[in-house]
């Protein structure tokens, strides 16, 4: 009689069956790449566009800026943030937008949500930056001037 | 030696031998039935320009159009401003991905183009009627690529609705196929394959890197550049349904929905679609995915209901049919057999087509509403006369959708 063979180890790292602590969907959304797994994003997309009250849509923006401000933000990440701030965002969100805005690496995403901010605080930041930015990224930021019915010297 | 070829305002719009000069920008996918219709044709119209952002497929096109006429006449480009800038062109069809529509179609109204978009009209609410606008203002003839329009199995149905056939209209419902692709949860960025412009190819979508499966035709299933079947389908038979209701001016006044949506992956539209649309006077239009069958518009009302889809028809009751398909109907639409010559027609008479900018916005604005209902999950109320949501900021945010630079609706 031969005995049983001895069970193979699993490996240290089995995703498959294995289970950890449910990771913060903001934070991960943050971290998001291109081509990943965007299943933790899109629960935060649920909850921004199922806030119901006032104070809701106050919570979601907080939790959407902590992300962006997250040292770990990737680029797709910091987009869908973007997107979000876009339908979520107000004032408050300004600053934060207005810098990545600036910077011709960000411009695109931070714009994405400054024009869709209605109010004074985004046209101003939108403006600003007018005189900072060149190129494209200008051109961009004239256009969503535009876009808001704001008058504009190109 | 390539044809002199003369664009048709030199010659008058009374000259009996002018003949239309077409430049086509996007030759993929859709662009493909154009090429075969267009080669077809009498020598009344003449395809003088291509352009695509794929050096490959302009020189297939270049290839095919001049095999066709058997000369070296039409030209390819890589920018659909030169195209448009071109002064023996008179009309543009415009067959690239959606998020490219308004911006073509805009420019080429500047330039003093007619147009012909392919559906939908453009991506967003914002968009089409900034295309619209742009039509009007240059004095432009613009016909939507909603065909159905010019096939008399739809016009029947139209006329016979709004002529009271059914008796009492109740409801119209409009099926649209499931996604024909299907891409996994994840995705791997790829090289950009030669003679491919990336860059140019996203033009205002938000950037992403190149992969295959997220460029050529299925883009449509990617909500930064389409809205799925929504769009791809539902503008067909969504049309038909503002077109049977009145209402090509006009439009819902609520719409309420619950799409399913991808969690994950590359495709971000709906895999399966279900809205409804409200318009004033009660008759609600509701469009669903229906995974046999295909696409098609039923319209259901007191006396029963009739099935109309592009290769069939039925109906509750055989003698609906004959009934709508008889002449002398109370209410006759303008007739239109073949959506090509109507444009072209139309080019000619300098009279609005039957598919006309502002009716195909008003088609899209539909789809458009279902989308952001389906996103939003509830019950929207929309004013049609100002174009926007009542008292729901977040879905008026959708109507529109700042650019990537340096692209602008400007």
């Amino acid at each position: 009689m031969t005995a049983d063979p001895a069970p193979v180890p699993p490996p240290a790292d089995l995703p498959k069956n294995s289970f950890g602590a449910t990771p913060d969907p903001w934070i991960a959304a943050a971290r998001l790449d291109y081509g990943a797994d965007r299943t933790l994003a899109s629960a935060v997309r649920d909850q921004v566009v199922h806030v119901a009250t006032a104070p809701e849509r106050d919570r979601v923006e907080e939790k959407l800026l902590a992300a962006l401000a997250s040292p770990d933000a990737r680029p797709a990440g910091r987009a869908f943030l973007c997107e979000m701030l876009a339908l979520a965002g107000s004032a408050r969100s300004v600053p934060a937008l207005a810098a990545l805005l600036r910077d011709p690496a960000t411009s695109d995403a931070g714009r994405y949500a400054l024009e869709a901010i209605p109010g004074p605080e985004a046209t101003a930041a939108l403006r600003d930056a007018l005189a900072v930015l060149a190129g494209p990224a200008r051109a961009g930021v004239v256009g969503s001037l535009a876009a808001r019915g704001e008058e504009v010297r190109s | 030696m390539a044809p002199l070829i003369v664009p048709s305002r030199v010659l008058g719009q009374a000259a009996p031998s002018r003949r239309i000069a077409v430049g086509i920008v996007g030759c993929g996918n859709i662009a493909d039935s154009h090429f075969e219709a267009l080669l077809g044709r009498p020598d009344d119209v003449r395809i003088v320009a291509v352009c695509d952002v794929d050096r490959v497929r302009v020189e297939a096109a270049l290839a095919r159009v001049n095999r066709a006429y058997g000369d070296a006449g039409c030209r390819g480009h890589g920018d659909f401003r030169e195209l448009n800038r071109r002064p023996d062109v008179d009309a543009v069809f415009i067959c690239t991905p959606d998020h490219w529509h308004a911006l073509v179609g805009i420019d080429a109204a500047r330039q003093g183009k007619d147009i012909y978009v392919e559906k939908p009209l453009t991506l967003t609410i914002r968009e089409g009627r900034a295309l619209v606008e742009a039509v009007r203002k240059h004095g432009r003839v613009a016909q939507h690529g909603t065909q159905h329009r010019s096939m008399k199995r739809f016009r029947d149905a139209a006329e016979y609705v709004r002529s009271g056939g059914l008796g009492r209209l109740e409801r119209i419902d409009c099926f649209i196929p499931p996604n024909n692709r299907h891409v996994g949860a994840t995705w791997e960025p790829e090289p950009v394959p030669p003679g491919l412009d990336w860059d140019r190819w996203l033009g205002p979508a938000p950037w992403r890197p190149y992969s295959a499966v997220g460029c050529h035709y299925n883009f449509r299933f990617i909500a930064d550049s389409a809205y799925g079947q929504v769009t791809n389908w539902g503008a067909h038979y969504l049309d038909i349904a503002q077109w049977a209701l009145d209402r090509d001016a006009s439009g819902p006044v609520a719409v309420e929905g619950r799409g399913q949506f991808p969690a994950s992956g590359l495709f971000t539209t709906a895999t399966r679609v279900d809205f409804t649309v409200h318009y004033a006077g009660g008759v609600p239009v509701t469009c669903r995915t229906r995974h046999e069958g295909g696409g098609t518009v039923r319209f259901v009302g007191e006396r029963g209901w009739v099935d109309i889809a592009r290769g069939r028809m039925s109906a509750s009751d055989p003698r609906l049919l004959r009934e709508m398909q008889a002449p002398g109907k109370a209410v006759s639409l303008p007739v239109s057999d073949d959506h090509h010559d109507n444009f072209f027609a139309s080019m000619r008479s300098r009279q609005r087509p039957i598919a006309d900018v502002e009716l195909g916005h008003r088609t899209t604005t539909v789809c458009n509403l279902g989308q952001i209902a389906m996103v939003l999950g509830r019950r929207l109320q929309w004013d049609p006369a100002r174009e926007e949501f009542v008292g729901d900021e977040m879905a008026n945010r959708l109507r529109g959708r700042a650019m990537r630079a340096p692209w602008s609706l400007a």
